[in-house]
């Protein structure tokens, strides 16, 4: 198991309630874990608990086990660990490293300091460009991109590390429908031999990218199972946590458990 | 005005960047050290003639931006009141240069090339990145304080007129400049963590800056006359 | 009279033509979306809306009044506008006092602050979080409250800026229930948006910008359930549009509550039938 969490509790500092509460599950690489719920459910935290940000760059105080990777992320070991997990946040603009003035310095600025050679640099922000269809961007100023751009860029600049654990928050809010879909289809083939673990309140795209799904809600974990099992349920539907089509399905008196897509509803309920 | 580094390929651009930041400092020194009123507006006058061989000359109108607040308010304070227009004169002087030279290490210096040259003098990483970022501060903050004027216009704050009112214009327009830099700050570590800035592991350079021997001749130079002058200013 | 209305503007930056001859006008209680694609003039459009640019050419009315000779300022009694993005304008140590920040530049006396800034908690659901500090709220909160400032200025034309960016489901639907509302009560909507979902839920027209001009001025009904066109503007349909069409529910309804009233005549035919 590349993740591990045991009976997590986590609180920020000066904060009056936990953020966390006795969160308890294992992630593994070969399918997309999703974590979801509602606004303030807790799914950003707990992708910074795993990564070890949570206590050690946030502060706050943290209980229960977590491992990383073999070792608690936010302990003494924890730089055995840098470069192996990956995080994404939802707002790119703020992960410049503000030393580069290329889109390739940028993406390179994670190898860079891992100490690797120039080479191996140089192929792994290739490929990670090509990857995200903007190598005609490598030579400009990651300042004058739009979000969706930029947004591409960083996740790049995950992907050039060559982590073992790949956590992404929100990775599409900028993205156009278009980029969103093609990340969202891109994850599962990431998952064949990392562990990913994607947090989104946008379901009506990465459900069909999910192999798994762990709902949060006021920081606990209330389900954790395969998305139709989960998201398909009253349950998910009352904490607004589900897609679109289950919303219309449950509102529509439907029988359990809801169909998730468009393509799962027109084959439930075509004539 | 946007300040910020503006990629050129200048005799600035191409003088290793620890070199240029010898010349602020050396120049910050100077201004406090040469004697005569006319001393700072000397170094003023060397920082426009090499603004103008580097190719920076925009630089030029930000610092004189920059800097004519000041002269008013000196001319006021020393001048009108003080009846010492010299002292209004030096001090003005003073800030000018100052302020100059530190516009033209921001337009001519790429931070990466920065934290690449301290890095290998052998500069702790975060130490490093924390007089990069400071001196990119500057323009992601006036890129911010646009965008928050914007804003709070639209909601009906009035930023012209007395005194009075640009004073209340002040929390209102500075407190999300803070709060969002702030902010953004936490947000940023928690980036530059994953990233592996903190990693221990000894940074490869991208581009690492050629310190020739005219930079090595040069930073000697400014260290010898900075020394000179202050032994010759300050020895009884 | 037009709410706001656009007389042949043009507008470039520098030698860079954004936007060229733009003519449209929205009547008071309509509430409009405005799409394109990235670059296409969206933001600048709005910018012009708010007296923060000026057109090179044309005129901007807000009512019976040209922006151009005015501030932002000036335009902030009569209409508002939400930022994208929401920490570029949060300065209160609570939200409560955010709110009553617009009002009280407007000149509001102080009971007419306290109610205006009461009502527009109550009406987008922050009134339980009115002593927090904003930073203390997740990112989409955050934008609720820019939502309530603005509503609090209590204009006659509000623009907003990608207004349901990062928000979940129900705060989508807050939103648009938020807008729906306005627009009835006679508030001119003018929406830039890539959330084709809230554009079927509250904004019931819609303009296309492209090459600079308005390339589409009509019913968001007609745009939303047609997935082909929305996916040449990088939109996508969104999925109570795609589902009623796929299923050929009756007016093939694009708004989630009419997609489930339509659905549930056939559920409750097959579980008859069954």
């Amino acid at each position: 198991m590349s993740v591990q969490l045991e009976r997590v509790s986590f609180r920020y500092p000066g904060a009056a309630f936990d953020a966390l509460r006795e969160v308890t599950f294992e992630c593994a690489p070969g399918c997309v874990h999703l974590v979801t719920g509602r606004l303030g459910a807790g799914c950003s935290t707990l992708l910074q608990v795993i990564a070890g940000l949570a206590p050690h760059v946030t502060g706050g105080s943290r209980s229960g086990s977590v491992v990383t990777l073999g070792r608690d992320p936010a302990g003494s070991e924890r730089h055995d660990l840098a470069g192996r997990i990956g995080l994404l946040l939802p707002t790119p603009w703020t992960q410049l490293s503000g030393m580069a003035y290329t889109v390739a310095e940028e993406v390179a600025f994670g190898p860079a300091n891992l100490g690797w050679d120039r080479e191996r640099i140089r192929q792994a922000v290739d490929e990670a460009l090509r990857l995200v269809a903007l190598e005609r961007v490598a030579a400009r100023d990651p300042r004058t991109l739009s979000g969706g751009e930029l947004q591409r860029v960083m996740f790049a600049a995950v992907i050039a590390m060559d982590p073992e654990v790949c956590l992404l928050d929100e990775p599409a809010m900028e993205l156009d429908p278009a980029g969103a879909e093609a990340l969202y289809a891109h994850l599962p083939v990431l998952a064949r031999e990392r562990t990913v673990i994607l947090a989104t309140t946008d379901l009506d795209r990465a459900v069909s990218a999910a192999g798994r799904v762990i709902l949060l809600d006021g920081g606990a974990v209330i389900g954790d199972g395969n998305p139709a099992e989960i998201l398909g349920t009253p349950r998910a539907v009352e904490t607004g946590a589900t897609t679109t089509v289950a919303r219309i399905a449950s509102l529509a008196g439907a029988d359990l458990t809801y169909p998730l897509t468009v393509a799962a509803a027109v084959e439930r309920f075509s004539r | 005005m946007t300040l910020g580094y503006r990629p050129g390929q200048g005799l600035l651009h191409r003088t290793h960047p620890l070199t240029t930041a010898a010349l602020a400092g050396a120049v910050s020194l100077l201004a406090f050290l040469l004697p005569g009123e006319l001393a700072p507006w000397a170094l003023v006058a060397g920082l426009c003639a090499l603004a103008l061989v580097a190719g920076l000359v925009p630089v030029l109108g930000a610092a004189a931006a920059f800097s004519a607040p000041f002269w008013g308010f000196l001319a006021v304070i020393h001048g009108v009141f003080g009846h010492d227009l010299g002292t209004a004169v030096v001090l003005a002087g003073r800030i000018t240069a100052i302020l100059t030279v530190f516009l033209l290490l921001l337009a001519s210096v790429h931070p990466g090339r920065l934290v690449d040259a301290m890095l290998a003098r052998g500069v702790p990483f975060g130490l490093a990145y924390l007089l990069a970022a400071t001196l990119q501060a500057v323009p992601q903050l006036q890129r911010r304080a646009t965008a928050i004027l914007d804003a709070q216009r639209c909601r009906g704050l009035r930023v012209r007129g007395s005194v009075l009112r640009r004073l209340r214009a002040v929390v209102p327009l500075t407190v999300p400049l803070v709060l969002g830099a702030l902010a953004e700050v936490d947000e940023r570590a928690l980036a530059l963590e994953i990233r592996g800035a903190a990693s221990g592991t000894r940074r490869t350079p991208l581009d690492p800056p050629v310190d020739g021997p005219w930079d090595r001749a040069t930073r000697w130079i400014l260290l010898a006359a900075v020394a000179g002058v202050a032994i010759w200013r300050l020895w009884p | 009279m037009s709410a706001l209305r656009f007389e042949d503007v043009w507008f470039a930056y520098g030698a860079i033509p954004v936007l060229r001859g733009i003519g449209l006008s929205i009547e008071p209680g309509e509430a409009v979306a405005l799409l394109g694609r990235n670059g296409a003039g969206k933001t600048t459009l709005t910018k012009l809306v708010m007296a923060l640019l000026h057109p090179q050419r044309g005129y901007v009315w807000i009512g019976d009044r040209i922006t151009q000779g005015r501030t932002p300022e000036q335009v902030a009694a009569r209409t508002a506008y939400v930022f994208q993005h929401a920490d570029q304008q949060l300065f209160a140590r609570t939200v409560l006092q955010e709110v009553a920040f617009g009002p009280r530049q407007l000149g509001l006396t102080p009971h007419e602050v306290e109610a205006v800034v009461a009502a527009a908690l109550r009406r987008v659901g922050l009134d339980r979080v009115a002593h927090e500090h904003p930073y203390d709220l997740p990112p989409a909160q955050r934008k609720l409250v820019t939502l309530a400032a603005a509503l609090a200025q209590r204009p006659r034309v509000l623009v907003l800026d990608e207004p349901s960016q990062g928000m979940d489901a129900p705060s989508v639907q807050r939103v648009a229930d938020v807008l729906r509302s306005l627009a009835s009560e006679g508030v001119a909507i003018l929406a830039v948006t890539h959330d084709l979902t809230l554009v079927a839920e509250a904004l019931d027209r819609t303009l296309v910008l492209e090459d600079h001009q308005i390339a589409y001025d009509g019913p968001s009904a007609a745009l939303v359930s047609d997935d082909t066109r929305a996916r040449q503007l990088g939109l996508e349909a969104p999925a109570a549009a795609r589902l009623s069409v796929r299923l050929g529910l009756p007016g093939h309804p694009v708004r989630i509550a009419e997609a489930a009233a339509a659905l549930r005549v056939r559920v409750a035919g097959d579980a008859a039938g069954s």
